[in-house]
């Protein structure tokens, strides 16, 4: 039963300059008329009583003998105890990848630096003594980061992933929320999963 | 005489402890929980005590912690005395009210009859509007002294709207009263021994006006403009805070345990198990000897008048999650042109009804 | 009684609904001149979150200013940043593959719906009817899961790109739209049940809040609140943009112009979007995501790491920003509340000279104090949430 719309446009329109066959209005019912027991309130508060008493009922019992593949038959995740299954392609704080010998993947580009929408990244470059640039200063301000994913989308060498974090983030002090390059390092079996992704989303055959 | 002032005193102390020790804060809880369940959610129920959180029971006692160390202010420029009392005002009537509700019938302990109501007055339901009257000032002065344009609004739109739901539940209760002659609660609920004879098959028309106007009289969604979270901020207890805002509070709340049992009272059965009589209690409870079966048969009665009462509050709750509210005028028109003619025709049906 | 009037020294009461208050949601100033209840003048003051959005894109270059635009509409961010990317790529001249105009269908018809429910949920809350606002809420959960699955986060999308699209579907996007959709389309008929044939319901928004075609016209109305006046523009269908014209889709229209109609179109375009996502999600072919001009959209990272002349292009747009032709234009979307514009002006440099957007509710605010007058204070509430009002994009 369909209250919204009534399928007999009057063909009164105002002309916008598109024909009313790939225009396709249809108009809503306003003129509900409500038949006099409806407008005895009466009857509505039973119905929108049947309709909260239906999810009570289905929520109480959903208490008791739960749905098949979840706990409960409400819709809360109970944080944090539980947590939300988070989606492959979920960006959560950024982080620099650590190669084997700890030592960060980052050859100090600039790009994220430049890319970053909101100037959170300042790098100092460096080299060392066999020719290999790396970044001697690399400082993400976290409460600049806006978590848009662009320094993950930008850096040639994967050097820096959104992980899956989103927790102990907050910090009392604001100088702690500049984080420098050994709070930002994370070693690569860590963010192995968000490597493959990236690497499968920014693939050639996605292009 | 001395045992008359020991069950006065033991009504009075069971009363007050059921009602501000067990129906103030757990309907707090209910509110929470109940609303929550309907909304596909888990209500509040993280606070524990010693790791143990019984779904949320805690609440009401963090509550109360909370609002005692809060600071109790007086918003600059405001009337201090009026300001001060309008709570109080508020809450007295609220519980005051319960004292001529029967939550159960006539018993004989130990050669003494036992009636389980505090005061048995002759007026019985007049008292109840006469209190609730009084409310109105609580509100009226609460909105008026605060000094703010917004509790103003609201303490103006409380007093129109419960002054007129106040004529319209009095005439609403007449038909009541004529089909069964007597003012008296207790009266009423004894004539109510026979299923049949319940109110609610006698007076349908009656418990809808009056529930809604009992709703109204509460200032409970649909009817709580005088306290509209998105239009009036708080409407008029917007400047208050600590115990007192508490005390607006628990007033509803209270308010919301008398209108239940009023209700049951006069609709539905009181305190009558359907198709059971007291006779056929106490014949039930032969084993326990005659005194062991009035106080069994007491507690049976008593524990279904405050299921009863119990489905009333559950009832009063969805409501007011589900429904919109009204705007003021509206509440207004339904007042006077809905309600009222609505309850005159009532009146005169069942006085002709009466009469043949 | 004008005769008691003279005698009883009334005065009007000014009362100023700040920018806080619980129902101005989007931070806005109403200072209601009242006589009683009933409004005599209702001034509207905005800007209580003006962020700079223009000026801060003159400072970036064309791709740093997409995560901005999320933040202007921010419900429905893909939208905006769809109508951004579209503009530019106008400017530029350049026409993205086909599959990636359906996954911008697709992401533009997503966030439209999480505007609208978003939006029929707030009514719901300021009226009083909790319960409705909490149904819908869950259902803009489960959208969101959705756009979560896509791009990464739910609100700050960040996903369209200049040329493309940032990656491309998720595997099992179909099935769980399909789950999605089932569950919203169940909470659409408990939410229909409960207020549409309401009575209270209808006694607060019908006859409210009425306005006319030809002066919502005047006004500049677009989106909803012009089709609740019964005037069917639809930018999809007046200039159909993306794949939108293969798309089978209605224009509810209203009547009266009132906030119930405002209300039923809103909860027809719900049903709508869900139709024409459910039609693209068909239709999609498959093929590139991505132009291939690596002057204008970064190539992949097989390319970078591969290929010199994909990483030279891939630095200096970085660095310097793509470089559009210079010129200026004006690019219109449909946005959830009317015709989101966008005028960009290019001065052959790599950062934007003039990103101006032309937001749909800022003339629908500025129309309140015409929808108020002699109305009661009351009929703020439903008249401005229906109006969707959101901040980000009415201050910028």
């Amino acid at each position: 039963m369909n209250t919204m719309t009534d399928r007999n446009p009057t063909p009164s329109f105002p002309n916008v300059g598109v024909p009313l066959e790939k225009l396709k209005p249809k108009r809503v019912r306003r003129r509900i008329e409500l038949t006099l027991w409806e407008k005895l309130y009466v009857f509505e508060v039973l119905r929108g009583l049947y309709v909260t008493s239906r999810h009570f009922a289905a929520n109480m019992i959903g208490f008791v003998v739960p749905p098949k593949g979840k706990k409960r038959s409400v819709f809360t995740v109970y944080y944090p105890e539980e947590r939300v299954t988070l989606p492959p392609a979920y960006r959560g704080r950024p982080v620099l990848v650590a190669r084997q010998d700890g030592s960060e993947k980052c050859v100090a580009c600039g790009l994220c630096e430049k890319m970053c929408p909101a100037h959170a990244i300042s790098i100092v470059p460096a080299e060392r003594a066999d020719g290999d640039r790396y970044p001697s200063s690399y400082i993400l301000d976290m409460s600049r980061c806006v978590y848009c994913g662009y320094c993950e989308e930008v850096c040639p060498k994967e050097a820096i992933v959104m992980s899956a974090e989103y927790e102990g983030l907050a910090e009392t002090d604001r100088g702690n929320m500049l984080y420098p390059k050994e709070k930002l390092l994370r070693s690569e079996e860590s963010v192995k999963g968000r490597i493959q992704y990236i690497k499968r989303i920014y693939s050639k055959c996605n292009y | 005489m001395l045992a008359d002032f020991i069950e006065s005193i033991a009504k009075i102390v069971f009363i007050f402890s059921i009602n501000l020790g067990f129906f103030a804060p757990i309907l707090g809880w209910v509110e929470r929980k109940q609303s929550a369940v309907m909304q596909d959610r888990i209500g509040a129920n993280r606070a524990d005590i010693g790791g143990f959180t019984i779904m949320g029971l805690f609440h009401p006692i963090a509550d109360a912690v909370k609002v005692l160390t809060k600071e109790d202010f007086i918003p600059a420029g405001a009337n201090k005395f009026f300001h001060t009392i309008a709570p109080f005002i508020c809450l007295v009537p609220a519980i005051a009210t319960f004292a001529v509700v029967p939550f159960g019938g006539r018993y004989e302990i130990f050669g003494h009859q036992v009636n389980l109501v505090i005061a048995d007055l002759d007026v019985g339901i007049l008292y109840v509007f006469a209190l609730a009257s009084l409310a109105t000032y609580g509100v009226v002065l609460a909105g008026w002294s605060s000094r703010s344009n917004w509790s103003l609004l609201g303490g103006l739109r409380a007093s129109a709207q419960m002054l007129s739901y106040e004529v319209a539940m009095g005439l609403t209760i007449i038909g009541i009263i004529m089909v069964y002659g007597s003012l008296k609660l207790t009266e009423i609920g004894a004539a109510q021994a026979n299923f049949f004879r319940w109110g609610i098959f006698l007076q349908p028309v009656g418990f809808i006006l009056f529930l809604t106007c009992a709703i109204a009289e509460n200032k409970r969604v649909p009817f709580d403009i005088p306290e509209a979270e998105s239009e009036l901020v708080a409407g008029y207890f917007t400047e208050y805070s600590g115990l007192k805002f508490v005390m607006f509070w628990m007033a509803e709340f209270l308010e919301i345990v008398t209108i239940s049992g009023i209700v049951t009272t006069l609709f539905f059965g009181a305190w009558h198990l359907p198709f059971v009589t007291d006779a056929m209690l106490l014949s039930f409870f032969q084993f326990a000897g005659p005194n062991g079966a009035a106080i069994l048969a007491m507690l049976v009665n008593v524990a279904t008048f405050f299921a009863k009462v119990s489905f009333f509050i559950w009832l009063q709750m969805s409501i007011r999650w589900t429904l919109p509210r009204f705007r003021y005028d509206q509440i207004m028109r339904l007042c006077w042109k809905m309600i009222l003619p609505i309850s005159l025709i009532n009146i005169f049906v069942t006085g002709l009804v009466v009469l043949l | 009684m004008p005769d008691i009037e003279k005698d009883l020294h009334t005065d009007y009461m000014v009362i100023n609904m700040g920018p806080s208050h619980p129902v101005t949601h989007g931070t806005v100033k109403f200072l209601a001149t009242l006589d009683g209840e009933t409004i005599v003048d209702l001034k509207v003051d905005i800007g209580y979150l003006h962020r700079g959005f223009e000026k801060m894109c003159e400072s970036g270059t064309w791709q740093q200013v997409i995560p901005y635009t999320d933040r202007l509409n921010y419900v429905s961010p893909l939208i905006n940043n769809t109508g951004y990317a579209l503009a530019v790529e106008k400017l530029i001249g350049i026409d993205t593959p086909e599959r990636c105009k359906y996954i911008r269908v697709i992401a533009c018809e997503l966030s439209r719906l999480a505007d609208h429910l978003t939006n029929v949920a707030a009514a719901g809350l300021e009226l009083g009817a909790f319960t409705a606002f909490l149904y819908f809420v869950e259902a803009r959960e489960l959208v969101w899961d959705l756009i979560e699955d896509l791009c990464g986060a739910r609100v700050t999308a960040n996903y369209v790109r200049i040329g493309g699209v940032k990656s491309d579907l998720p595997d099992d996007f179909k099935e769980k739209t399909a789950r999605v959709f089932k569950r919203c389309r169940e909470l659409w008929l408990d939410v229909d049940k409960l207020l549409t044939k309401n009575r209270v319901f209808i006694d607060r928004v019908r006859d409210v809040g009425v306005i006319s075609g030809d002066e919502a016209i005047a006004y500049g109305f677009t989106g909803p609140c012009l089709r609740a006046c019964g005037v069917p523009y639809d930018v999809r269908k007046a200039q159909p943009y993306l794949v939108y014209d293969r798309m089978d889709f209605e224009v509810p229209i209203g009547e009266k112009g009132d906030n119930f109609d405002k209300y039923l179109v809103r909860m027809e375009e719900i049903k709508q979007s869900m139709r024409i996502v459910e039609q693209a999600l068909e239709q999609i072919p498959r093929g590139p995501i991505n132009i291939d001009m690596p002057q204008f959209r970064w190539q992949s990272k097989d390319d970078i790491g591969n290929r010199i002349d994909s990483l030279i292009f891939h630095f200096k747009t970085v660095i310097e920003g793509i470089k559009p032709p210079p010129g200026e234009i004006y690019l219109a979307v449909e946005g959830a509340n009317g015709e989101l514009g966008f005028y960009l002006v290019s001065d052959g440099s790599g950062k934007p000279y003039k990103c101006r957007v032309r937001p749909p509710c800022f003339v629908l605010t500025a129309a309140m104090s015409r929808l108020m007058k002699g109305r009661l204070i009351a009929d703020i509430v439903p008249t401005f949430d229906m109006i969707n009002m959101i901040g980000g994009e009415c201050d910028r």
